[in-house]
C-alpha cells in the first residue's frame, strides 16, 4: 500500500512538473535558435509568468457556442492524460493502476484525445476552430494506426499487455535496441498525437490558433495546460516502452524513469523550434505509405526475432 | 482486489449513465452532440462489460467507439444543411412509426431478457480472459474471424484509395489538375 501512495506522489511530480518542464525546455530552445540572451531565471519562470497573465486576462465568448463542450474539452484531455501517465509504472510494483489489458487502455485514452481536440474545436461555433476540430479527425485515423501498432509492437516479447509486464520484459535489452524502428516511429506520430511543433496542425499558426483561436484568459491556460500534460504523458509512455522504464544502473528506478521521460520531452517539445510545420496532405499520405508498412515490418520482425 | 460493494455501486452508476445519455441521444438538437451523447452512452456499457470481467473486450469497446462517433459526426455535419451542426434542429422523425417501432423493439428485448435462462455462474478468480479471447480468436474460430479482417483491410484501403484525391493527373498536393488543352490535340 505504501508503494501505491508513492505511486501517487510520482503521477502527482509528472502533472505538476512535466508541463513546466515541456514550457522550460520550449522556451530555452526558442532562445537558442533566436540567437537571443535569457537568464537562466527568467526562463524557469516564464510559464509562471504566462500562466499569470493568462489568470488575468478576460475571456471571451462566441455567438451560440456549447458551453458544456467548451468547457469540457480540457477538462477532458487532461484527464485522458493523467490516465495514461497512471498506467506508467516508476518502479517493480511503483504503479498507480496495472490492469491486465494496459496498452488497450493506453490506447483508448489516445484515441478519446480525438473527441477531446473536436470537441474544443467544435463548441465555439467559429470557422477556424472548427476547421481545426476537422483537421484533427482527419490526421487521427491516419497516425493512430501506425502509433499504436508501433506500441503493440512492444507487447511482443512481454507477452503480455500489462506496461509493467512489458517494462519488465526490457531487462535484458531496451526496446530501443531489439526494435529499433518503434522508437522513431512512436515519437514521430506522438508529436501528431499530442499535436506539437511541426505536426500542431488542428491549433497551427495558419489556422489563425485553430482549436483554440477563441480561447482567451483561464480557458486558454487550461487548454495549454491540457496539451503539454499530453506530451509529458506520450513521453513517459514511450520511456516506459521502449527505453527500458526503470531499468538502470546505479540509480533507484524512479530516478532513471523520471530521467528518460525528461529526454523524451526534451526531444519531443525542443521540435517546435527546430523544424517547420509539416503540411497536412503529405503527412495523411506518409501516415499511409511509409509509417504504417514501416510500423508492420517493426511488428513482424520482432515476431519473428522471439521465435 | 475490488470489493463487492464498490462494483454494485460502479454498476448502478454506468447503468444509469447510459441509459440517461442513450435517451439525450433523441431529446438533444443537435448532430454532433447526439454522436457525443451515443459515445458516452457506449463508454458507460464499455465500463458494465469491464465490471463482468471481459475487460479487453469492455475497453475495445470504448477504443472503437471513441473513432467511430467522431467519423459519424463528421459525416453528419457534412450532409447536413447547418455546416457546424451548432443550429437546433429535430433529431426525430416519423413520430408514429417511431413510437411503435421504439415500443415493439422494447417488448422483444425485455421478453428475450425474461425468457433466457442465464448462467449463474460465479466467475472462478485468476481466469486469463484475456488469453481465453486470444487463443478463440486464433485457434478454431481463426479462419472466420481472419476473413473478416481480411475483408474489412481491404474494404479500409479501398475506401482510402477512392476517397484520396490522387487522380489520373498526379497527387493531391500538386493539384491533381487537368492539363491545359494544347492546339490539335484530343481533350483528355
Amino acid at each position: 500500500m505504501t508503494d501505491w501512495f508513492i505511486a501517487i506522489m510520482l503521477l502527482g511530480v509528472l502533472v505538476a512538473g512535466g508541463p513546466w518542464f515541456v514550457a522550460v525546455i520550449d522556451a530555452a530552445v526558442g532562445h537558442v535558435v533566436a540567437g537571443t540572451m535569457a537568464s537562466i531565471g527568467g526562463v524557469a519562470t516564464f510559464p509562471l509568468r504566462r500562466g499569470a497573465r493568462l489568470i488575468s486576462q478576460e475571456t471571451t465568448r462566441t455567438e451560440r457556442p456549447d458551453v458544456g463542450g467548451w468547457a469540457l474539452a480540457p477538462a477532458l484531455l487532461a484527464g485522458l492524460a493523467v490516465l495514461a501517465l497512471a498506467l506508467v509504472p516508476f518502479g517493480p510494483g511503483l504503479v498507480v493502476a496495472d490492469p491486465s489489458t494496459g496498452f488497450v487502455v493506453y490506447s483508448a485514452a489516445v484515441a478519446f484525445v480525438m473527441i477531446a481536440v473536436f470537441l474544443h474545436g467544435w463548441s465555439p461555433n467559429s470557422v477556424f476552430a472548427l476547421h481545426g476540430a476537422y483537421r484533427y479527425g482527419a490526421v487521427a485515423l491516419s497516425f493512430q494506426i501506425p502509433f499504436l501498432l508501433a506500441m503493440l509492437a512492444t507487447a511482443l516479447p512481454a507477452e503480455s499487455l500489462s506496461i509493467v509486464e512489458i517494462v519488465k520484459a526490457q531487462e535484458s535489452a531496451w526496446n530501443v535496441i531489439r526494435q529499433p524502428l518503434g522508437l522513431p516511429i512512436y515519437l514521430v506520430v506522438g508529436l501528431a498525437v499530442s499535436f506539437w511543433g511541426p505536426l500542431n496542425l488542428p491549433d497551427g499558426r495558419d489556422l489563425a490558433g485553430g482549436t483554440s483561436v477563441e480561447d482567451a484568459g483561464v480557458q486558454r491556460l487550461l487548454w495549454e495546460l491540457a496539451r503539454l500534460l499530453m506530451l509529458v504523458a506520450v513521453a513517459a509512455m514511450g520511456a516506459a516502452g521502449f527505453l527500458g522504464g526503470w531499468w538502470g544502473p546505479i540509480l533507484p528506478g524512479p530516478v532513471w524513469m523520471l530521467l528518460k521521460t525528461g529526454l523524451l520531452i526534451a526531444i519531443l517539445a525542443s521540435t517546435r523550434h527546430l523544424f517547420a510545420r509539416y503540411r497536412i496532405e503529405p503527412f495523411v499520405e506518409r501516415c499511409w505509405v511509409v509509417l504504417i508498412p514501416l510500423a508492420l515490418l517493426n511488428i513482424f520482425v520482432s515476431g519473428v526475432t522471439l521465435l | 482486489m475490488i470489493p463487492q460493494p464498490l462494483i454494485d455501486a460502479l454498476f448502478v452508476v454506468f447503468s444509469i449513465g447510459a441509459l440517461v445519455t442513450g435517451y439525450r441521444v433523441f431529446r438533444t438538437d443537435s448532430m454532433v452532440r447526439a454522436a457525443f451523447y451515443l459515445l458516452a452512452s457506449f463508454a458507460a456499457v464499455g465500463g458494465i462489460l469491464v465490471l463482468l470481467g471481459a475487460e479487453f473486450l469492455g475497453m475495445v469497446l470504448i477504443l472503437m467507439m471513441a473513432g467511430e462517433m467522431l467519423v459519424m459526426a463528421i459525416m453528419m455535419v457534412m450532409y447536413m444543411m447547418n455546416p457546424a451542426g451548432l443550429n437546433p434542429m429535430w433529431m426525430v422523425h416519423q413520430h408514429r412509426r417511431a413510437v411503435v417501432g421504439g415500443v415493439g423493439s422494447f417488448v422483444v428485448l425485455v421478453g428475450a431478457i425474461l425468457l433466457t435462462d442465464f448462467p449463474s455462474a460465479s466467475r472462478p478468480p485468476n481466469l486469463a480472459v484475456t488469453e481465453q479471447l486470444g487463443i478463440e480468436l486464433l485457434g478454431d474460430s481463426m479462419l472466420v474471424f481472419q476473413t473478416a479482417g481480411v475483408a474489412l483491410l481491404a474494404t479500409m484501403i479501398g475506401v482510402v484509395v477512392l476517397a484520396s484525391q490522387r487522380g489520373r493527373f498526379g497527387s493531391a498536393e500538386d493539384g491533381s489538375a487537368e492539363p491545359p488543352l494544347q492546339p490539335d490535340e484530343e481533350p483528355a
